[in-house]
């Protein structure tokens, strides 16, 4: 599937950004204000205004041939919310959605670095090294910020990965925030995300989050939808307004609904 | 039973911020000028104006999340006035919409109008 272009620094989009969800609810409503409702969950929306300038002809160029090539709102393409956690359950790794090695143990309701219970334990109780991980359907070659939080009993050292580029990282024992940014050098429609830990580690981690720009921002608590949509551009119009060379403009709205 | 989401700090809402009391009278009027009046609901309905600003990734993250797991308006939860921390139990939001702006790092803005069911 094709996937709505990053720019040149690795970016989705420019400030400002705004991000809306729409919900239908059928409401009766009594004579004695009471109401009955009737939740329509198919007819969610959730539809992004990307507000462009000092674009580069280069930048320009790659949204116009995209914009062309889904002719306009017809076809559909992966959209990576530019201000969201791509990660699934980014707090319950018991979730099917983890793929971890055999002899991992995860267990949830930990002290976490913002003093709540939300973190979890990663033990690896196997002879060698044990990987817990994601994959998003997301193309391998984008700008990412990998990142999490994590302390051990005693320092130790682990691996964060991104599909196949490992990035060794210390855990010490208060809590650090580990970061793996870059641009993976794979091809393909999905990538890996993850922490392999040595034999007989334990760790806790909170906050895996994903973003699809160079380096991460605050941590955005995620449940069943990450940040990884089916889209479509919202309608059939892509205007740019020029302010000179290499300085281009636009506004661009995407629309994610399941029921479309 | 779920709750309206505070911010780091602690806080509900921020500056400037509303509160409306809503009742529903119904007046007859007659062609002799007098009027009848009576109540078509059984309690006042309270309504609260939650306007956002400087609100970081996180808090616009957990505000998202609170408005999926509503399903918008569908969804009732417990909401603290913060005028004077009483807990009102039977509370949803008034519309289906959530618009949430970055307008910078750091900087989210959204709103939201929640109101007091009635029984």
């Amino acid at each position: 599937m094709a996937v709505f272009p990053q720019l040149a620094t690795g970016a989705s989009t420019h400030y400002p950004a705004v991000k809306t969800r729409r919900s239908r609810t059928l409401v009766n409503t009594m004579a004695d204000g009471r109401s009955i409702k009737l939740a329509d969950a198919g007819a969610d929306t959730a539809a992004w205004q990307l507000t462009y300038a000092e674009l580069a002809d280069s930048e320009k160029a790659t949204l116009e041939d995209f914009f062309a090539r889904m002719e306009g709102s017809l076809q559909s393409f992966t959209f990576l919310d530019p201000a969201g956690n791509l990660l699934s359950w980014s707090e319950k790794l018991d979730e099917p959605v983890w793929e971890k090695g055999p002899l991992i143990a995860t267990a949830g309701g930990q002290r976490d670095p913002l003093g709540t219970m939300r973190a979890s334990t990663v033990r690896n109780t196997a002879g060698g090294a044990q990987s817990v991980q994601q994959t998003l359907e997301a193309p391998a070659n984008y700008v990412y910020a990998f990142s999490l939080y994590a302390r051990a009993a005693a320092p130790v050292e682990v691996a964060l990965f991104r599909g196949t580029d490992r990035q060794q990282a210390a855990v010490a024992t208060d809590w650090s925030r580990l970061v793996l940014p870059g641009q993976s050098t794979a091809a393909g429609d999905s990538l890996a995300f993850g922490l392999e830990l040595p034999a007989g580690c334990a760790v806790d981690v909170f906050g895996l989050q994903v973003e699809a720009q160079p380096a991460p921002s605050r941590y955005q608590r995620t449940e069943e939808q990450g940040g990884v949509y089916e889209a479509r551009f919202q309608n059939d119009l892509l205007r740019f307004t020029t302010e000179g060379p290499q300085r281009h403009a636009c506004v661009i709205q995407i629309i994610h609904a399941n029921h479309i | 039973m779920a709750t309206f989401p505070k911010l780091k700090t602690g806080a509900i809402l921020q500056y400037p911020a509303a509160r409306g009391l809503r009742f529903a009278n119904q007046v007859v009027r007659f062609l002799d000028g007098t009027e009848q009046r009576f109540r078509t609901a059984a309690a006042a309905r309270r309504r609260w104006e939650v306007r956002l600003d400087f609100l970081d990734e996180s808090e616009m993250a957990e505000i998202d999340l609170f408005f999926q797991e509503n399903q918008g308006v569908f969804g009732t939860f417990s909401f603290t006035d913060p005028w004077d921390g009483t807990e009102y139990p039977n509370c949803s939001l008034e519309a289906g919409e959530l618009r949430m702006e970055a307008v910078a790092e750091m900087r989210g803005r959204t709103s939201l109008m929640v109101r007091e069911n009635v029984n």
